[in-house]
């Protein structure tokens, strides 16, 4: 999916604490990933990011590698 | 057709779809706000009832929280611009009143679901980042339209307090009793024009020197 010609990735997670959403700030960081958000107030922990860099793939490679759940959110 | 015209159109198609995509998800937003509060309020009740996925509200919305403070943008930058339509500071008092009390009953009439998460926000932590540019738009033109009935010697010099009181609790007393089809005791209560606008009257009363 599209918005304003970037590509919008998806995913449902398990970034679920504090700790894990610190974690996440410097993995995406460490990968340039800028334009992300996690919305830890929702029962999938929505994923989200903006970019036309990364490929979903990608993603669900590095979240699981580092022992999260992610997958595409539908 | 020629595939260019046809891919234009079919755009324009997709266009279309999306806008009224957007728009049925915030009618039902503000629906399920007032339903079920902020608390309650979820992504996938949201997707739900639109008859979407969760995932199409995620490309338009980063969380729960952007959606509120968006939405409740939205509507209060709906209803002022109602509100204001054809205000002119330098109105007579009479008539700037008259305008607003036109304006007010109309928006809220028209909008019930709109003010009750307006309300909802209000006295929510969304407060602060919605309601700041609608008062600085509201003391522009009826800040400006009081000081100017005051120094045009038409009304006295009343803290802000006391003139919005006067001027506008009578008015939102009405409308909500219209809401809730009921008013004091229980008693049932449409508001007609006749009962609107002596109320108003009333009003005007109480300011005239």
């Amino acid at each position: 999916m599209e918005i304003n010609g970037l590509s919008v990735l998806l995913f449902k997670t398990n970034i679920r604490t504090a700790t894990d959403k610190q974690f996440m700030t410097e993995l995406m960081q460490q990968h340039e990933i800028n334009q992300w958000t996690v919305d830890q107030e929702d029962v999938d922990c929505v994923l989200r990011i903006v970019s036309n860099e990364v490929q979903q793939a990608d993603v669900i490679a590095l979240l699981s590698l580092h022992g999260y759940n992610c997958e595409e959110l539908t | 057709m020629n595939i260019h015209l046809y891919l234009r159109l079919n755009q324009n198609d997709m266009r279309i779809r999306d806008v009224n995509k957007i728009e049925l998800v915030k009618e039902k937003a503000v629906e399920l706000l007032v339903k079920v509060g902020f608390e309650g309020f979820t992504m996938s009740k949201l997707a739900k009832l639109c008859n979407i996925s969760v995932a199409t509200l995620y490309i338009y919305y980063k969380d729960k929280d952007d959606l509120i403070l968006q939405i409740g943008l939205e509507e209060t930058q709906k209803l002022s611009a109602m509100m204001l339509e054809g205000f002119d500071p330098n109105f007579t008092f009479e008539d700037g009143l008259r305008h607003q009390w036109k304006h007010r009953a109309k928006s809220m009439l028209e909008n019930p679901l709109s003010c009750q998460v307006i309300e909802q926000l209000r006295t929510s932590t969304y407060q602060e980042k919605i309601f700041e540019s609608m008062t600085e738009t509201f003391k522009q033109t009826l800040g400006v339209f009081m000081d100017r009935a005051v120094a045009k010697g038409e009304i006295d010099l009343m803290p802000m307090e006391t003139y919005w009181s006067v001027a506008f609790g009578p008015l939102y007393a009405l409308v909500r009793f219209h809401n809730e089809g009921r008013s004091i005791g229980g008693r049932p209560f449409i508001l007609t024009d006749e009962i609107l606008w002596a109320s108003f009257n009333l009003v005007l009363k109480a300011f005239k020197k």
